[in-house]
């Protein structure tokens, strides 16, 4: 029993522990699980520590379960545990019913404990085991929003499963082809057909834990009706951890990429970035438009990965740590929002910025730097992958300018959601439902994760090269990464701040601090309070242009999403089975005789 | 370089002062011609001058319930984009050889900026009005960023590099046709980022009563309309530097006078549109940028992957 206190073993152990503590407590206590969940995960990035800075090492415990860090799984562990910690601790302040309080911490344990698993993991069906438990873990963390969130748990379950069923079958022909299902072996080169069955149920497994179209359905979904921890751990940053992980270990140390699949790579991404965020425009929800942004915003690692350079994978990894710090700070913020105003409903929101200024602070840059504003972190890791896509130049037979104008007018985009976001939830004047209330700030538990995720996307955008980057991007990729564009962060952000402040002293001088407030000039008129322009339908413009206008239709008729067609395409043939079971016997002694028949002329021939 | 240098720069020359003090002067073209189209004699030289100062000491309004903090720093936030766009453009053009802060996409970024301020200023702003035309700024940005971008690949393709000392070496692209397209493409963008007619939607002065800036007064419109006269001078010299070889000190006066001269000529084909076209509305405006002018860029990029 003396692996207990192995250093692998342990940041495992202690969150499935804490989860089985959890799970036992009496009901009268579960107040105190919440506690129980932030000192844990506390305690798990204490030990994940050393791990992040240990040199690369394995660890076989017996023939089928082998460990093992390096650089990349170091990194990525040291990221979940941290977002575990900041993500309990906001919980605690969020999950206030005692009958969702117990299993709600419980799962969150478990789901860090299998985490930790996944990346830990050195051998494939080991991986496979803790990533079927994810999606498990999963399912009942969505379900335990109540009725209203069990088909949005369905819909995960399925997607997730199905596509978990598919690495099954991925790693029986990767296990066939090589002889063994350990992922420090070499690299397998795309030589035969078998190769590329394996590689696609890899892809796909990763896609749909990452959210990439066409496997993103569940996220949206999951983001609406689930509680909104959740969404913020899981689908916003703990996912696309485990995802890009996957991805990145499959194109990097388990296959040769060929060019080939590096076009469908670079295609999937270009295409959720696009379509993701052409979606995410005209929601009404606020927790619904950013699940759409989480998915758009995998795109973008998608192509960095795709490139197959250094400075693209830098730029992927990059984009997937400051993915997780700003659109976990936002669905925070959509948390703290809809917990003092009951709604997420964009229409009904509006005039926060005042009551809600922490709130409000966290969200403005937090959607800046979704954005890619510079100097904000954003703005680094797409400047990195654009980078990447003009570098492939001629390798994908020129291709780059059709990703890489896509992904620009993706950003584009985003920045018009968001500003959509902030007009509606913040800006505008008060809506009828929120003045109603008296609307105060929420408390320190919920404010103090929201705000250390906003400096961070300062800090990681001032500082890109010398505190992200050096310490965790590069180590983890073993490869040097050249940049051929010029960004000065430092400096730039330097000009940029000490500008405002210097501005902000001159105009205060200049004007001697005159101000006076005064309501607002409509024309000389003074309008009633039902007169308000929301924001939400600001892009009504767009949805009406004749091409866009067929887009929408199509979304609006679920034609994107994997989970209904797959569903109707189901269906269809159940109608066909059921279309046999018509209840007559004679019918029935009918299909047994052409069966026998069938079995005899088999076992005869 | 040392932050001290840095710093007397970004302020100075070639930063802040330099070029709103160059902007403010092309304004005064700006506003000398049109008065000229229209029959009138036009402002004295420094009026440009005056208008913002007189701003600068003026009373600031704050609209009642708006968040203070970002109404009064949104101007700021544009000013300062715009000034780090022109300082990075400007040491680039003084001293091609070396690599400095950014490169072309960080450029495209920057030059975003004081519209971002725009928006969100008029969104601090509570005014039906302001809301509108900000979210008008942001559909323009929308429609003319995908052909803006499709034109800016072209001088990357031709000088496969995203550095601006880089591009600045490889020449003009004016003898090839795709640089042209290109050329006309960014004129056309350049005409809808400056916000000016017939893209001046977001103002719409006749509509919506200076719609991002109606609540705007005091020092926090000096500084906006300070913004607007410094990309009036930075965009079209972005274009020079990245299309049309850019202006060369080294060479002596006569290369100076030249790429002077080019800096002209995109400003007198800024004011020319400017006054001879109607507003359009801003479904018009997507499908122009969207339709037209997109394809033109694919052709151009079409061009210049042919070599052309």
């Amino acid at each position: 029993m003396e692996f207990i206190h192995h250093p692998f073993i342990q940041p495992m152990l202690l969150p499935l522990a804490g989860g089985l503590l959890c799970f036992l407590i009496p009901r009268a206590w579960s107040r105190v699980c919440g506690w129980l969940a932030v000192l844990i995960s506390a305690a798990t990035c204490y030990l994940v520590w050393p791990l992040f800075l240990a040199a690369p090492q394995i660890l076989d415990l017996a023939p089928a379960i082998s460990l093992k860090i390096d650089k990349l799984s170091g990194f990525i562990l040291l990221l979940t545990a941290i977002f575990a910690f900041l993500i309990s601790l906001y919980s605690v302040g969020y999950i206030r019913q005692p009958e969702q309080q117990k299993p709600y911490f419980t799962y969150f344990l478990w789901t860090l404990a299998a985490a930790v698993g996944v990346l830990l993991a050195n051998e494939l069906i080991l991986l496979l085991c803790f990533w079927g438990f994810l999606g498990l873990t999963l399912y009942l963390l969505i379900a335990l929003n109540g009725p209203q969130a069990s088909s949005a748990a369905k819909k995960t379950f399925i997607i997730i499963g199905a596509s978990d069923s598919i690495f099954i079958l991925g790693i029986a022909f990767f296990g066939l082809l090589t002889g063994s299902t350990r992922m420090d072996g070499p690299a397998v080169p795309l030589n035969h057909p078998h190769t590329y069955i394996a590689l696609a149920a890899f892809i796909v497994a990763a896609f749909a834990k990452a959210g990439v179209m066409p496997f993103h359905s569940w996220v949206p979904d999951c983001g609406e009706k689930a509680l909104l921890p959740v969404s913020a751990f899981l689908p916003a940053s703990l996912d696309k951890f485990l995802g890009i992980y996957l991805l990145l270990r499959t194109a990097k140390d388990l296959f040769v990429l060929t060019t080939a699949v590096n076009l469908v790579l670079l295609l999937a991404g270009a295409s959720t970035v696009l379509l993701a965020v052409m979606l995410a425009l005209v929601q009404h929800d606020l927790k619904r438009l950013l699940s759409y942004h989480a998915v758009s915003q995998v795109g973008y690692m998608v192509l960095g990965i795709g490139t197959g350079l250094p400075i693209g994978m830098a730029g992927s990894l990059f984009h997937m740590l400051n993915n997780a710090v700003y659109k976990s700070a936002l669905f925070l913020c959509a948390g703290a929002v809809e917990s003092q105003t009951q709604t997420a409903d964009m229409d009904k929101l509006g005039g926060l910025a005042k009551a809600m200024p922490l709130t409000f602070i966290t969200c403005l840059v937090a959607s800046l730097s979704i954005a890619g504003i510079p100097p904000l972190n954003g703005f680094v890791s797409k400047w990195m992958v654009y980078q990447g896509l003009i570098e492939s130049g001629s390798t994908f037979y020129g291709s780059w300018i059709i990703w890489l104008a896509v992904a620009i007018l993706g950003s584009a985009l985003t920045l018009a959601s968001f500003v959509k976001v902030l007009h509606a939830v913040f800006l505008t004047k008060a809506a009828d439902t929120v003045r109603s209330k008296t609307i105060r700030e929420v408390g320190w538990r919920q404010t103090l994760p929201m705000l250390v995720l906003s400096l961070a996307c300062l800090l990681f955008g001032m500082f890109a090269y010398r505190l992200p980057l050096a310490g965790f991007i590069y180590p983890a990729l073993r490869q040097e990464v050249v940049y051929p564009g010029i960004w000065w962060a430092g400096p730039a952000a330097f000009l940029m701040g000490l500008g405002i402040m210097m501005g902000f002293i001159f105009s205060l001088l200049a004007g001697k601090g005159k101000t006076r407030i005064a309501p607002t000039y409509i024309g000389g008129e003074t309008l009633a309070g039902e007169v308000q322009v929301t924001g939400v339908d600001f892009y009504h413009t767009y949805q009406s242009l004749s091409l866009l206008k067929r887009f929408y239709r199509l979304a609006e008729s679920k034609w994107f999403d994997v989970y209904d067609a797959a569903s109707k395409i189901i269906f269809y043939f159940v109608e066909l089975l059921r279309s046999l079971h018509t209840g007559r016997l004679p019918l029935y002694l009918i299909w047994v005789l052409c069966g026998l028949v069938l079995l005899l002329f088999l076992l005869l021939h | 370089m040392d932050y001290t240098t840095l710093l007397l720069q970004f302020v100075f020359f070639p930063g802040f002062l330099f070029t709103a003090v160059v902007g403010l002067v092309t304004s005064w073209i700006d506003r000398k011609v049109t008065a000229r189209v229209q029959m009138r004699v036009g402002p004295p030289f420094l009026q440009p001058f005056y208008d913002i100062i007189k701003l600068m000491f003026k009373e600031t309004i704050i609209p009642s319930g708006s968040p203070r903090l970002l109404f009064l720093s949104a101007p700021l936030l544009g000013l300062s984009g715009a000034t780090l766009a022109s300082f990075i453009l400007w040491r680039i053009l003084l001293n091609p050889g070396q690599s400095f802060m950014g490169d072309l996409i960080v450029l495209l970024y920057l030059l975003t900026l004081p519209a971002v301020a725009a928006i969100l200023g008029s969104f601090a702003s509570q005014n039906p009005l302001a809301s509108l035309g900000g979210s008008r700024e942001m559909k323009l940005i929308i429609a003319y960023e995908l052909p803006f971008v499709l034109a800016l690949l072209v001088p990357i393709i031709k000088a496969q590099s995203m550095r601006l000392g880089e591009i600045l070496a490889f020449g003009s692209l004016l003898p090839s046709a795709s640089g042209v397209l290109a050329l006309i493409v960014s004129i056309l963008c350049m005409q809808a980022k400056l916000t000016l007619v017939p893209f001046d939607l977001p103002e719409a002065e006749t509509e919506l009563t200076g719609g991002a800036f109606i609540e705007y007064s005091g020092p926090p419109l000096g500084l906006f309309k300070l913004t607007k006269a410094m990309m009036l001078f930075i965009l079209p010299m972005f274009l020079v530097c990245v299309f049309w070889g850019g202006i060369h000190f080294a060479g002596g006066w006569n290369s100076m006078l030249l790429g002077f001269l080019k800096y002209i000529a995109l400003i007198v084909i800024i004011v020319l549109i400017r006054n001879t076209a109607p507003r359009v509305r801003i479904d018009q405006a997507v499908t122009f940028f969207w339709g037209p002018v997109t394809g033109m860029s694919v052709i151009a990029i079409l061009l210049a992957f042919w070599g052309w």
